[in-house]
């Protein structure tokens, strides 16, 4: 039930905002901010009340919906997806907060907004494959029009490119939930997870592949990733923020719920392709990440090289990998979440994102300095940060199946230092532009977005256990649950 | 009266209702001056016939086993009634009608009601052609009654194609009387199974005809080309109609048909599954070119049809099961769509593409409610579009036509984005002028009673799935 009110309080704020009239602009946000809180809160109290060494799913909640198809609403929680719950009630909460800015048409932002945490939160708690889809595909509809109505730039080009990208990889994936459901007759995930290592080994390699294309597009891995850069763009700052830190993650989220205990041949079989894959991902998205001028985009590119670690983690089907894995979830998610916050205050004031425009910001606004330099750092693997303790995980998982891919992969890394170093370097250190000697340092209200972020970051890497001592023995079982070791 | 034909005009007094109906409405057009009399006994016999196919029996061979009133003609029945309802609220609140037309326009769409259920009914050669003469007739008049020269023309190519059409079918039908000495529809399944293998090439010539005029009901490729001419220049409501009456009896028709080929369905169904491919892809892609909302809506039917045929193909209780489920679908969220159109119309008197331009502003239920029924057209859960591809592609993929799914996914994929289109323009683009957007009450209630199914159906849909489930 408790799990039911994750998706409720949005759906309830949605209501009470359709109810509002279109000029109670203050009250709107008020209502949509309050709404992402309480959920945020009700996440913590799941938390709390979550036992990560019992076996099986907590908070399982089952009514019948489809009897006919035998779909059900059924709902659950494990450590896999704990960690994406708290961060997407996080992330939306913050990002709601950053939606104050919106100046037009706040009604329907708000109730946009507010659908698409009930879809994000819908995907990562369904235990019902039919349920599974609909969460996903929900996700699409409010999210054309976040980007679409309120983004910037080619807004429409992107929002379409978005959608129909997105929506084809989907496609396949239902013919894969159609042929799945012909051959085991049941929707149920933990049922499927039993079922589908009994498939015959060829139809689990197809299956396998046709889940693959519809999560590959959302991680996005190359060569299906031409999406991402325009989407992240062009959408409004909060719409990056949960783009980069929640969305792609129901990509990776989706190999470790459905591909992975469902179809372990296929795992196996794909292993290969993935860690080279993740290896492309994390050197390529580096190199163009490095060659951008615009620093939404530079950020944008850093998310593909990023991601490219939780496809490396995958690839090893070790212990340590996969809990890298599926650390880098977590953790490239509140980093880059900071990041595209950060990008937007810096946009707010200056109206420009080129990175040439800024300089010597650092006298000027030194806390925003400050900000910017611990995210950087966060995001180029600092020991002591979040993101050191995931990478370094997946990469010592792997590197004991994939020798190449991992040694390739660490070129990335090297890269990855580079265009930190030259982000802080060209907006913050050198001569300052005079055009911005009077721009105004961080308002309290953006430092209530980032701080929690940052203290989170820090803790993480201080104590990794903090997040993967929820998610260990889930990703344990379902390593043990592959390999049969 | 024989004991049995009184038992057969029981049973079948939803037509009765409507035909005396369609009587009734046409004479009060003529000797009543007030408006509304028609339009009240129209819609107490639409209200009769609903009444007797709620209390429906289906007695065993009735009208000397001419039609059947079996359980799939009685879903077929239903969607009949569905349509003509729908498209009565239409036709009473669109200024593409010309209201001193009303009580014929009415009338004539009740006799048309009775010819799509009877198509469904057939169960013989000559009642069949008979209530596809009588569906095509009364839509020959319906098309050309707006009385402009667009409209006449559409009229005349609907009749000229239709003409060729059923006259091909009746050379098909007469092949086949020949051949079987049969008109009943079990007779000649079973006379086909008698006959030697070396008559089988005629048998495959008579099916291969009379699917052509199949086809030019269900604008099926390559017997569309009538299709987005005839959809510019008819009346709205008379496109919403066409779009959806005749496909869903001339599915109905073709499903029975399909029954009686067994040892050519092999070839057949190939044939079919060609046909299938290229009638979607074809509908689709040419839908991407369009900038007039009728003529899109025309070509998305073309490619909707493509999908609904893939349950033809597939030849499974599957695959019925997904027909009739799309098609309830499918009424649903086109005929809404259509009502839309109509609304817009109705004030701008503008039929391309950019009187949607910032709908959205000047009328955001509708441009919220138009944009409901395009997502589900093209597929997106939780509406019930989406439970329909579901199941169609699902039965494909039962019946092991993979390659036939694929090809429903690619297209679900490109249609994606002509809707989305549209969507773009209500929502993404400034209106270019403020004033608001009415509609009177009969419209929106067309426009209400099709999201709600579109909405409704798609996230509670175990009641319909278990009575479809109970019929096939």
């Amino acid at each position: 039930m408790l799990l039911t009110g994750l998706l409720l309080i949005p759906l309830l704020g949605m209501l009470v905002i359709l109810a509002m009239p279109k000029t109670a602009a203050t009250s709107i946000r008020r209502v949509a901010t309050a709404a992402t809180a309480l959920t945020f809160l009700l996440s913590l109290r799941i938390l709390v009340g979550f036992q990560p060494g019992a076996a099986g799913f907590q908070f399982e909640q089952q009514l019948t919906w489809i009897p006919q198809l035998s779909a059900s609403y059924h709902v659950g929680i494990d450590g896999i997806s704990v960690p994406m719950i708290l961060l997407t009630t996080l992330l939306a909460l913050l990002a709601s907060i950053s939606s104050w800015t919106i100046g037009e048409r706040q009604k329907e932002y708000f109730i946009l907004y507010l659908l698409l945490e009930v879809g994000m939160l819908g995907t990562f708690i369904a235990l019902d494959l039919f349920l599974f889809y609909v969460f996903w595909e929900l996700v699409l509809v409010p999210m054309y029009f976040l980007i679409g109505i309120w983004g910037g730039g080619r807004r429409e080009y992107s929002a379409f490119k978005f959608f129909v990208y997105t929506l084809a990889g989907s496609l396949f994936m239902l013919l894969g939930v159609l042929a799945l459901y012909f051959h085991t007759h049941t929707f149920n995930l933990p049922m499927l997870a039993q079922l589908g290592p009994k498939l015959p080994v060829d139809l689990q390699h197809i299956l396998f592949v046709a889940f693959f294309l519809g999560f590959a597009i959302k991680v996005p891995i190359f060569p299906f990733h031409t999406w991402l850069p325009d989407a992240h763009v062009d959408a409004p700052t909060p719409i990056s923020v949960l783009l980069a830190g929640v969305l792609l993650k129901m990509g990776g989220y989706g190999f470790f719920r459905i591909s992975y205990p469902i179809f372990p041949a296929g795992a196996q079989w794909f292993a290969v392709a993935m860690g080279t894959l993740g290896a492309i991902n994390i050197v390529y998205g580096a190199f163009v990440a490095m060659a951008q001028t615009d620093f939404k985009k530079l950020v944008a590119y850093s998310s593909v090289s990023h991601m490219g670690f939780v496809l490396l983690g995958l690839a090893s089907l070790t212990p340590e990998g996969m809990n890298g894995a599926m650390l880098q979830m977590f953790t490239h998610g509140i980093i880059t979440g900071g990041m595209f916050l950060l990008v937007g205050v810096l946009y707010d004031r200056a109206h420009t994102r080129q990175l040439d425009a800024f300089g010597g910001l650092a006298t000027r606004m030194p806390v925003y300095g400050a900000f910017l330099i611990f995210f950087s750092l966060a995001s180029l693997g600092l020991p002591g940060l979040a993101g050191f303790v995931s990478e370094f995980l997946s990469l010592v998982g792997t590197f004991a199946t994939h020798h190449v891919a991992t040694s390739v992969a660490v070129i990335g890394i090297v890269v990855s230092a580079a265009y930190m170093l030259m982000v802080m370097q060209r907006i913050l250190l050198g001569p300052l532009n005079e055009k911005w000697k009077s721009l105004p340092d961080m308002t309290a209200r953006e430092l209530a977005m980032l701080v929690p972020l940052t203290i989170l970051v820090l803790a993480v890497g201080v104590y990794p256990l903090l997040v993967l001592g929820l998610q260990e023995p889930t990703v344990l079982a379902l390593v043990q649950h592959i390999t049969g070791s | 009266m024989p004991a049995d034909l009184s038992l057969s005009l029981g049973a079948w007094h939803p037509e009765l209702a409507l035909s005396v109906g369609a009587m009734a409405t046409l004479l009060c057009g003529v000797f009543i001056r007030r408006p509304f009399v028609p339009k009240l006994v129209a819609w107490l016999s639409l209200l009769w016939a609903a009444v007797g196919l709620h209390a429906a029996t289906s007695p065993a061979a009735p009208f000397f086993g001419l039609i059947t009133l079996d359980a799939i003609s009685l879903v077929f029945r239903w969607i009949a009634l569905g349509v003509v309802a729908i498209v009565a609220l239409m036709v009473g609140s669109s200024r593409d009608v010309d209201s001193q037309w009303t009580a014929e326009y009415l009338s004539l769409l009740l006799l048309l009601g009775v010819g799509l259920m009877l198509m469904a009914e057939a169960n013989h050669l000559l009642m069949a052609y008979l209530a596809m003469e009588l569906v095509s007739l009364s839509s020959y008049v319906l098309v050309g009654l707006a009385r402009d020269i667009r409209s006449s023309e559409a009229s005349l190519k609907y009749i000229l194609f239709g003409a060729l059409s059923s006259g091909i079918m009746l050379f098909g039908m007469s092949l086949l009387y020949g051949l079987t000495q049969d008109l009943s529809f079990s007779g000649i399944a079973t006379a086909i199974a008698g006959l030697p293998p070396s008559a089988l090439g005629a048998v495959g010539m008579a099916a291969a005809l009379m699917l052509a005029g199949v086809a030019y009901k269900i604008s099926m490729v390559p017997f569309h080309m009538w299709t987005p001419d005839v959809y510019e220049g008819a009346p709205i409501p008379v496109t919403a109609l066409l779009s959806v009456g005749p496909k869903a009896a001339g599915l109905a028709l073709l499903l029975r048909l399909s029954g009686l080929f067994g040892p050519i369905w092999g070839p057949m169904s190939t044939a079919l599954l060609v046909l299938t491919a290229i009638t979607m892809t074809l509908g689709n892609l040419v839908a991407l070119a369009q900038t007039n909302v009728k003529r899109l809506l025309a070509y998305s039917t073309i490619g909707q049809v493509g999908y609904i045929l893939i349950g033809i193909t597939v030849k499974s209780s599957a695959g019925t099961a997904a027909i009739l489920i799309y098609l309830i679908a499918y009424l649903f969220m086109n005929l809404g769509a259509f009502a839309c159109v109509v609304a817009v119309w109705n004030q701008t008197r503008d039929e391309s593409l950019e009187a949607f331009r910032g709908l959205a502003r000047r009328a955001p239920a509708l441009a919220f409610c138009l944009t409901v029924f395009l997502l589900s057209l093209a597929g997106i859960p939780p509406l019930v579009g989406f439970l329909g591809k579901f199941f169609l592609f699902g039965s494909a993929i039962e019946a092991q036509r993979t390659g036939l799914a694929i090809a429903g996914i690619l297209n679900s994929a490109i249609a994606l984005y002509y809707y989305v289109n549209i969507v773009r323009l209500m929502y993404l683009h400034p209106s270019s002028t403020t004033e608001p957007v009415r509609a009177p009450l009969s419209l929106r209630l067309a426009v209400g009673v099709c999201a709600a199914g579109t909405i409704l159906l798609g996230i509670f849909p175990s009641g319909l799935l278990a009575w479809i489930a109970s019929v096939v």
